[in-house]
């Protein structure tokens, strides 16, 4: 017997409502391996400092002193609620100051010490320089900032990370299970759905994703992919429409199938290829590959 | 009593082949899973209400009433009150390049254009910001920031009065034979610091022309429009 089916809460099946708090409760506090958050620590913090890295360079244009984005220019674009600690900063070296924590904070995500503290100050870093200058933010931001929230809910430095050499110097033996990390999965998968049924939604607004016509402006436009597709296109009107469907039936089946024992594993393999080059093919690289680390966690049978 | 050397090699075994146990986490109280379980029913409804509440499309009185009141306080300074709501494309004209233009209006004209050379996400977050003043330009809010981005090139461009410009490159339509690669230009401005106010004159795009921006406080005449015309470059 496994340690899944010692520590699952034993309830009476009798009703409905005993099946769906039943179901609750397996979903958010079934003891689960820690490794699978451990790896997406890891790749979320190099994703981070990818994106932290866009913001070095105009740091201080952006929101310096003498800034093109004082606070009082960007009030309209962020909601009442959405300030920033950083419209008190008034120094380029309060600015630098503020950057270094933040990239301190990802690189000990990325190395995993202390791994979930380091995941609150960096989810709070990163939303106070997203908060600073909302009109700068992609789609990439977003899903850093729901990852990095994700994880600070599990034990992601349980495995492959500085906090677990230290432990086995203290010769404190490899943790077991844990019902945190399960929440923190189930945070992630719901989360993962969560976006591509918002990106799916959207897209679907517009004719273009109907029409078939939607890969051409993707790859006319000015964050277009490594490779010129236009031409193809132009020749094979076919081969614009199965980007453009493909696109949206991955979407699709990636949504629902995280949802099922059977498929979950397939379609993150899938979205492990598939959402890099759909990142590539919208010119959201960086989106591609946070999706690309939601799907992480059951593209493997963790071995134990 | 002492012990033998058969006894002493089997405690050295033992000792040698024993591993600590593994660390056993607490296991959860009823009283944590129900603390627990609120908090992420709670979250939950907020991550609904925050994916209804920011569609594209808009969002009923009700929602926004709710999240805002509820949700939004605690979920927006958390960077958690998203809608995700990413098309990519409509092959609208807010989706095509943008391009920021700040040009000096001195004797000795200098310009500045972002992106620029730069590439990759850096780039993305200048075409952002460019597209993001253009589609404010269409509901007439443009003022504030367009004087925010002037005021902070007045330094690097070393004179306090300059024309900023958003310019746009249209997509190519697919059956068309030739590009059309004249830049169009949705907004124009020309800013400038008059006795420690910034004034915004809208030049043209979806401005008014020679319209003052709230930004002026005291009564100033309002400059002449500036030679740029409204519409394609």
């Amino acid at each position: 017997m496994n340690d899944t089916a010692i520590n699952a809460p034993v309830l009476p099946h009798g009703n409905a409502a005993d099946r769906i708090a039943s179901t609750w409760l397996d979903y958010w506090f079934t003891p689960a391996d820690a490794r699978p958050l451990a790896a997406v620590r890891i790749l979320t913090g190099l994703l981070g400092l990818a994106l932290a890295m866009s913001y070095a360079g105009d740091l201080v244009r952006w929101f310096g002193p003498g800034g093109m984005l004082p606070p009082e220019a960007v009030d309209g674009w962020r909601p009442r609620v959405g300030l920033s600690p950083l419209d008190s900063v008034a120094t380029s070296l309060g600015l630098h100051v503020f950057f270094a924590a933040l990239v301190a904070a990802l690189v000990a995500v990325t190395i995993g010490f202390p791994s979930q503290v380091a995941c609150v100050v960096a989810a709070l870093l990163w939303a106070a320089l997203l908060n600073r200058g909302p009109m700068l933010a992609g789609p990439a931001d977003d899903c850093l900032a729901i990852l990095l929230w994700c994880l600070a809910v599990g034990p992601c430095g349980r495995a492959w990370s500085l906090d677990r050499v230290i432990c086995d110097r203290r010769g404190l033996a490899a943790p077991r299970p844990s019902p945190w990390a399960s929440t923190s999965l189930g945070l992630l998968r719901i989360h993962a759905t969560a976006i591509t049924l918002g990106v799916l939604c959207a897209q679907l607004k517009g004719d273009d994703w109907w029409n078939g016509t939607a890969a051409w402006w993707l790859a006319a436009g000015p964050d277009a992919p490594f490779v010129d597709l236009t031409a193809l296109y132009r020749r094979s009107e076919y081969a614009m429409n199965l980007v453009t469907h493909g696109i949206v039936a991955f979407e699709i089946l990636f949504a629902m199938g995280l949802w099922f024992d059977a498929s979950r594993q397939t379609v993150c393999r899938a979205g492990l290829i598939a959402w890099p080059i759909i990142g590539l093919l919208a010119g959201e690289p960086l989106f591609g590959l946070a999706m690309a680390i939601f799907s992480v966690p059951w593209v493997w049978s963790w071995p134990r | 009593m002492a012990l033998s050397n058969t006894d002493r090699i089997d405690h050295a075994i033992i000792e040698a082949t024993m591993t600590p146990p593994p660390e056993s986490p607490p296991p959860l109280s009823d009283t944590t899973k129900a603390v627990v379980s609120v908090a992420l029913a709670a979250y939950l409804i907020g991550l609904v209400l925050s994916i209804v509440g920011n569609s594209v499309s808009g969002s009923s009185a009700l929602v926004r009433t709710i999240k805002g009141r509820l949700f939004s306080p605690w979920m927006q300074p958390a960077w958690l009150d998203l809608g995700f709501d990413h098309p990519f494309t409509y092959g609208f004209p807010d989706d095509v390049d943008h391009t920021l233009e700040i040009r000096s209006r001195g004797n000795e004209p200098a310009a500045m254009q972002f992106p620029g050379e730069r590439t990759g996400e850096q780039a993305a977050r200048w075409r952002r910001l460019a597209r993001t003043i253009a589609v404010a330009a269409e509901g007439g809010n443009a003022p504030p920031l367009t004087a925010g981005v002037a005021a902070g090139s007045f330094a690097d461009m070393g004179i306090e009065d300059v024309t900023v410009r958003v310019l746009r490159r249209p997509l190519p339509e697919r059956e068309a034979l030739a590009t059309d690669s004249r830049l169009r230009q949705p907004h124009a401005a020309r800013v400038r610091r008059v006795a420690d106010e910034i004034q915004v004159i809208e030049l043209g795009g979806a401005a008014k022309q020679a319209e003052m921006a709230p930004l002026l406080r005291e009564p100033t005449r309002a400059a002449p429009p500036d030679e740029e015309e409204d519409g394609d470059e």
